[in-house]
């Protein structure tokens, strides 16, 4: 059969923001569907944020409610929402409880009931809420063979008459093998709702979806005054060819690094900069993105632990004027609220902001605290997370600078603590050295995946023009990556050093 | 919305039967007539149970005002049950006074529960005769 041949199906919007996504496109039209999940986990909101996405006065929408929550009380909380439109009740969207049907009489009654509110309205999306609540019922007088019958009579019915049918229940995992709902329905949106440590996570699957492939695995969905909104894993990304990076170098603002770098960062590349509190990282991450700023690159600044005037300002006082670009719509300083947030999420905003402006720059700054900013269930996935994410921006031809704060050790050179230099395509480490007396800084490149570069080690300070190189490759010293270098004395014999240092323990 | 607000609307509501029963043969009181109108929609957004105890508690209430609605009930189909028998005993103004107050009530826990936008919808629905156009205290202002 050629693709001309085969039925057309037509895809719905949910109104959910990432959901169509997840879904392949959005909710095939005419499809059979089960809203399931706890108390609690969005299942009616998600109901009535696709309804009032979808009913028109031609038509309609026509949610039953049973037995669950009060219609009025549901009414009272739903208009709270953004996308309920008052406009469309009784046009559009109409109520109908049916809880006095089900409590006094059949399945046949039931569904009698229903048909008869159908073939007068011909609705486009039907809504039964809850239907466990039938469901339950059933099971209280019916045999499973006149359950399954009513079900399937239901699902012949609505989509005979053209209804894209929800029924809204709250189910556990345990019961999709048995249930005959679930064998029926030809979609399963399945919403979680689970507490991780002081964090609620929500979570949603779509366990089933015939026709169509919709994005598996679990994704993570907030709610919000706007209703539901989804952050699918693939970050929105599913299909979007990989941009293959031109390799242009792009200066990080410091000429000295620029030539350890081989001439620059490769464009499209993630780099590290690892160092301890106080070695310039953040400083350094400012003149990347303001350096791209002045040659026409878009930045955005991800920071966690500070506001973005505070950032903006304390750029200003290195000479690096953040304030204009920010205003010029140049640049984007994300702070991202901290607690609860998902990798999904964030990057979700991110891709929003760089998306926005045209950004070809990045900074994270710090991911230490990206990850603070993680709901604890996020966190196990960190590393996980942060592939995702630094292979879609990457691929999308973004160039990431994220800083890291490492443990000084004395003992050994560490990159990072989350064992994820393997994300990275460059590496710059900071480090303290105590010298004549002195704790100074040294800079070297340890990586760089495009290319040959410098394996110079420098000496660098932190001035009112942000990190500047002094100096030459220190060559009168040996040791000087362990923090504690000795003196070569060029006659043959190494200088005691010239400190003795105690070793910090390992924390 | 204040009850006042929903008084005024109540009053309307009222005069639409009032006026609408001297062009017909019915003999039923106004503030019936209302309720009843009122009870066919919330019926089928609550249920007869939902509507019922709508009805019920808007009595209770209505009854700290007029102690003689004491008499009345709410029926379990949600009908109201006495209000005849009470509007012959006593004189017409208080009768009519009694239904005012009863159905402000019952619009005011709609107004409490779901709103202005959408009890007045709901309420132009059922009289799209009568002309609800916008806030009630801005009708009350025109009137």
């Amino acid at each position: 059969m050629s693709t001309a041949d085969k039925v057309r199906i037509n895809k719905l919007p949910t109104g959910v923001p990432g959901l169509d996504e997840i879904l392949g496109g959005g909710l095939p039209e005419f499809s059979f569907n089960i809203i399931a999940g706890a108390p609690g986990s969005g299942k009616t909101t998600l109901a009535h944020q696709i309804m009032f996405a979808n009913a028109t006065p031609e038509h309609p929408a026509l949610y039953f409610t049973i037995l669950g929550e009060p219609a009025i009380k549901m009414l009272r909380y739903q208009q709270q929402y953004t996308f309920f439109d008052q406009a469309k009740l009784n046009r559009a969207v109409r109520f109908i409880n049916l809880s006095q049907v089900v409590l006094e009489k059949d399945l046949d009654a039931v569904l009698e009931e229903i048909t008869k509110e159908v073939e007068k309205a011909s609705p486009g999306i039907v809504v039964v809420d809850s239907f466990r609540t039938v469901v339950r019922k059933a099971l209280g007088g019916s045999t499973e063979v006149e359950l399954q019958s009513f079900i399937q009579r239901l699902a012949l019915l609505l989509t005979s008459w053209q209804a894209t049918t929800f029924l809204v229940g709250e189910y556990v995992e345990g019961e999709i093998r048995d249930n005959p709902v679930f064998t029926v329905s030809d979609g399963l949106l399945w919403l979680y709702q689970a507490p991780e440590r002081n964090s609620i996570v929500r979570k949603l699957q779509i366990v089933k979806l015939r026709g169509q492939a919709s994005v598996p695995g679990l994704h993570t969905f907030r709610i919000t005054p706007d209703g539901l909104q989804a952050f699918s894993r693939t970050l929105g990304l599913a299909g979007q060819a990989r941009k293959i990076p031109s390799r242009r170098r792009l200066s990080i603002g410091i000429p000295e690094l620029d030539k350890m770098l081989g001439g620059g960062i490769p464009q499209g590349d993630s780099v590290l900069v690892a160092g301890a509190s106080g070695t310039g990282k953040s400083v350094l991450a400012t003149q990347f993105i303001a350096e791209g700023i002045r040659q026409g690159d878009p930045g955005i600044v991800v920071v966690f632990e500070e506001r973005p005037q505070e950032y903006a300002e304390r750029a200003g006082s290195f000479g690096l004027d953040l304030k204009t670009p920010r205003h010029d719509g140049k640049l984007e300083i994300l702070y991202l609220r901290p607690l609860d947030l998902s990798v999904d999420e964030t990057m979700h905003e991110i891709l929003a902001a760089v998306q926005k402006i045209g950004a070809k720059r990045l900074v994270i700054d710090s991911l230490a605290g990206f990850e603070m900013a993680l709901a604890p269930g996020f966190r196990a996935d960190f590393r996980e997370s942060l592939y995702r994410m630094i292979t879609a921006l990457t691929g999308i031809g973004v160039t990431i600078l994220s800083t890291v704060e490492v443990n000084e050790s004395f003992t050994e050179f560490p990159f990072s603590t989350y064992s994820i230099s393997f994300l990275t395509d460059d590496i710059i480490r900071l480090r303290y050295v105590c010298i004549d007396g002195q704790l100074r800084k040294i800079m070297v490149v340890i990586k760089m995946r495009g290319g040959n570069h410098s394996k110079d080690i420098r000496e660098y300070e932190i001035t009112s023009k942000g990190v500047v190189i002094i100096g030459e490759r220190l060559t009168d010293y040996q040791g000087l990556i362990t923090g504690i270098p000795e003196r070569l004395n060029r006659s043959g014999n190494n200088e005691e050093r010239p400190h003795k240092v105690k070793a910090k323990s390992k924390s | 919305m204040s009850l006042p607000e929903s008084r005024y609307l109540a009053q309307r509501l009222l005069s639409c039967e009032a006026d609408a029963s001297k062009n017909s043969e019915t003999s039923e009181s106004a503030t019936l007539r209302v309720c009843a109108k009122l009870r066919q929609p919330l019926i089928t957004l609550a249920g007869v149970a939902g509507f019922r105890s709508l009805l019920s508690r808007a009595l209770a209430l209505a009854m700290v005002e007029v102690p003689s609605l004491g008499g009345v009930q709410v029926a379990a189909d949600g009908s109201l049950q006495g209000l005849d028998d009470l509007e012959l005993q006593i004189d017409k103004d208080q009768a009519r006074e009694a239904g005012v107050i009863l159905i402000a009530q019952l619009i005011a826990l709609l107004l409490t529960f779901i709103g202005e936008g959408l009890t007045l919808r709901m309420v132009q629905d059922v009289w799209p005769e009568a002309a609800f156009d916008g806030r009630v205290s801005e009708m009350e202002n025109k009137a």
